[in-house]
């Protein structure tokens, strides 16, 4: 068998018929047919275990009404349209949407203003440094960093209360209040996020070739203009990326509002996922979590797709 | 087991990939699909879920197997410790196994999840086997406090038998006290005696709390409802349980006059006049800068807070003594007192107990362990370092609670005099969800009626579709 594909490559293009004619080489060929399908399965049987079957089952549950405990009962799509009449699961998605847009607004607005700031600077270490930093809390569980931001969030007893008092500020009841625990959500999640997007566009700014960069400061660009116009434009495939990935985990926000809110107060923290975990494995509601389930897949496909629709006049692909 | 049209089989359910389903959603690597009973395979393994640690789980374990040896030389105990913030967490992970086909023989479950597990049909009642072993089991009944059996009981049938139990009293510093230049409160204080004690103590430093308690439904403003003659739904109780009132409490028909086949929780009254203004006084509190804004469930900040001299007073049950004690409060920085009277003298409890699986194929032998843990030599096997009440009385001794403290140890027990099980009815974990959101509503927009109008609406809702 052929180990080098840039030589087989070439016996391909002086001879393009032989392969038909060959039966040699057309098993050969049909070898590393069945050698690439051989390492691809692992990949397609991961996903088609752990993505597709559950996806498609999770469909299934949804015209179910099943307790875990008795039999389930078909339903047809009468779990959709309780969802239709369910103020508080649809006030859910709509704190789910804001949430989502709050954190990708700041978590790529801030990546884009930390990678600029680091990309100017010309030592390495200080961009190894800068880049182990932010990313640092990108590692730590996201469970234990809840818990730990819960308590320098208190507003009696918080850290972050205690400093603001010591400038005269007045305490903020981050967690006690609708506005305060969103946003205390927001930045928890943003910190520890950040580091992800900065990454990429710290990578993506390197990247911009210099001749770009010297034609624009020839042409007598400022360092703004060259941001806006110059170097955004060519890393706008990067944005794109950060921008789908960012939307689609912060859509799925579970862990930083169910342990230091509970989803509250009352519900302003309470997330599409928080609703289903608990209509599933606390009012022992299978089919109808997974209704909300499949919608809210849905709502991440559609933002997905509002998002690609507009990087086709947004991005610029060289 | 089919039922009709349009019913599947659970089990086939799972294998069509229920539970895959679920994983698509984030929920499947909690909902599992495995087909193996652990307690159902034929072996001897008495497998228990207990809600703590795994290490407290083992410790249990390694004590009680030898005992269990000499029940069944073959049988091999099992523990399997589950974490949680509280009870609603601990029951939803045993839900949880449950979905993935996994249940085990004996289950440690507290008031909170009884009506759940007994409408699920989930666990056995114990009647049969109680009738069968009184005469083994009366030094038990002329131990334990009637409340806490027929806080077990559910539909006239027994489903747990008790050990422990925790009542809302008013743990209070002593040290903060002594500042306030205040005496400490005599069982018969009331809500004003209440007022001005929290007012003088928050006095004393800008530092420190005057009061502080936990949103949840045991222990929580909860206690000033059931103070106020209230309660979140409206209590009745279910017919029957003459078949144990009458033999166990031969002896001691007093004890178990007035009792009957468990309690039975009716219309939701979450809005009534006692419930707003309840859950109005505790929202004053805070606007009044009495008390700092409650954390959700658990327990645990407010625990260090009190250990570190910064909360004057708070709700409490007998977990409180060792708890505190492990926190590093030394016997006399703190005390006990009943909880103060209001309308009423009213106060709520949680039990714990031990229940029997429906779907264990070693049920006779999962009895002769309930048997066992419920002796009193086991109490101290199985909650080491007064973590919580012992429902039996003898073990309530001066001796107990010497090291930990409170002085007022007898209060645990007498509170329960008067005291009605927290109201937790078959659709709980949906009433505990509700409760949590509704209160921290109420906190945050000082607007106690809105939010329990709300809460009114949920536990209907809830009610209609349990």
């Amino acid at each position: 068998m052929t180990t080098q594909p840039g030589v087989r490559e070439a016996s391909r293009a002086t001879l393009p018929l032989a392969s038909h004619r060959r039966p040699g080489v057309r098993r050969e060929a049909r070898k590393e047919g069945l050698f690439g399908y051989l390492m691809i399965s692992l990949a397609v049987v991961f996903v088609a275990v752990f993505t597709l079957f559950p996806i498609i089952a999770s469909l299934g549950l949804s015209l179910f009404k099943w307790d875990v405990i008795s039999s389930p009962r078909f339903v047809g799509l009468a779990n959709f349209q309780r969802l239709i009449h369910d103020g508080p699961t649809l006030h859910s998605f709509g704190v789910t949407v804001i949430l989502a847009v709050g954190i990708v607004a700041l978590q790529l607005s801030l990546g884009m203003f930390l990678a600029v700031l680091v990309n100017q600077r010309r030592s390495a270490w200080a961009k190894t440094t800068f880049r182990t930093v932010f990313y640092l809390p990108l590692l730590a569980s996201t469970a234990a960093v809840s818990i730990f931001m819960g308590y320098m969030f208190d507003a009696k007893y918080g850290v972050i209360n205690y400093y603001l008092s010591l400038v005269g500020l007045t305490k903020v009841p981050w967690l006690t209040t609708t506005w305060g625990s969103m946003i205390s959500i927001i930045l928890i999640v943003v910190w520890q996020q950040v580091g992800f997007t900065f990454v990429l566009f710290v990578a993506a700014l390197t990247s911009v070739p210099s001749e770009v960069l010297e034609a624009a400061s020839i042409d007598g660009a400022s360092a703004v203009r060259t941001l806006f116009q110059v170097k955004i434009p060519l890393i706008s495939p990067t944005i794109l990326f950060a921008t789908v990935v960012a939307m689609i985990n912060a859509l799925q926000l579970f862990d930083q509002p169910y342990i230091m809110t509970k989803g509250g107060p009352g519900t302003s923290t309470t997330t599409a996922t928080i609703v289903m975990y608990q209509t599933g494995f606390q009012n022992l509601q299978f089919g109808y979590a997974s209704t909300i389930a499949i919608v809210l897949l849905l709502i991440i496909l559609a933002i997905t797709g509002l998002q690609f629709l507009a990087a086709r006049k947004l991005v610029f692909y060289q | 087991m089919t039922s009709g049209f349009g019913a599947m089989d659970r089990r086939t359910l799972l294998k069509l990939g229920g539970g895959a389903g679920l994983a698509s959603v984030g929920l499947g690597a909690l909902a599992g699909c495995g087909s193996s009973n652990s307690g159902g395979s034929g072996s001897k393994t008495i497998n228990m879920l207990y809600f703590g640690q795994q290490s407290s789980a083992t410790a249990l374990q390694n004590a009680l197997q030898p005992q269990i040896t000499k029940l069944d030389k073959t049988a091999t105990f099992k523990v399997t410790g589950i974490n949680g913030t509280d009870w609603n967490d601990f029951i939803a992970k045993i839900l949880t196994q449950i979905a993935s086909g996994s249940t085990p023989d004996i289950v440690s479950v507290a008031t909170e999840g009884l009506q759940l597990m007994a409408s699920k049909d989930l666990v056995i009642p114990l009647d049969s086997y109680v009738t069968k072993d009184l005469s083994s089991l009366q030094s038990y009944f002329d131990d334990i406090h009637p409340a806490l059996i027929e806080s077990m009981m559910y539909q006239g049938h027994l489903w747990e038998l008790p050990d422990s139990f925790n009542a809302g009293s008013l743990f209070y510093s002593t040290d903060l006290y002594n500042k306030a230049g205040l005496s400490e409160p005599s069982a018969t204080w009331t809500m004003d005696d209440f007022h001005t004690n929290a007012s003088k103590i928050a006095k004393v430093s800008n530092n420190i709390n005057a009061f502080d308690w936990v949103v949840r439904l045991w222990g929580s403003w909860t206690s000033f409802l059931y103070a106020n003659n209230g309660n979140l739904l409206e209590e009745g109780k279910y017919p029957g349980g003459d078949w144990l009132w009458k033999s166990a409490y031969k002896n001691n028909p007093t004890a178990a006059a007035g009792r009957a086949g468990g309690w039975k929780w009716g219309t939701p009254t979450a809005n009534s006049a006692a419930s707003i203004e309840a859950l109005q006084y505790v929202i004053d509190l805070q606007k009044s800068g009495l008390s700092p804004s409650p954390d959700v469930g658990g327990g645990g900040t407010l625990q260090g807070l009190f250990a570190s001299n910064r909360i004057g007073m708070t709700i409490g049950g007998g977990f409180w003594a060792g708890g505190l004690h492990n926190a590093g409060m030394k016997d006399g920085s703190f005390n006990v007192q009943m909880f103060p009277t209001w309308k009423s003298n009213k106060s709520l409890f949680g039990a714990g107990g031990y229940g029997i699986f429906k779907s264990s194929k070693n049920q006779d032998l999962a009895w002769e362990i309930l048997k066992l843990m419920v002796q009193p030599e086991s109490f101290d096997v199985i909650f080491p370092g007064n973590v919580t009440t012992p429902g039996r009385k003898s073990l309530m001794t001066a001796e107990r609670y010497a090291t930990t403290g409170p002085k007022n140890w007898q209060v645990f027990y007498d509170q329960l005099n008067g005291s009605v099980p927290i109201s937790a009815p078959p659709y709980y974990n949906a009433l505990a969800t509700s409760l949590n959101q509704r209160t921290t509503q109420a906190i945050s927009s000082g607007n106690a009626k809105a939010a329990l109008d709300g809460m009114q609406s949920d536990f209907e809702k809830a009610a209609a579709g349990a």
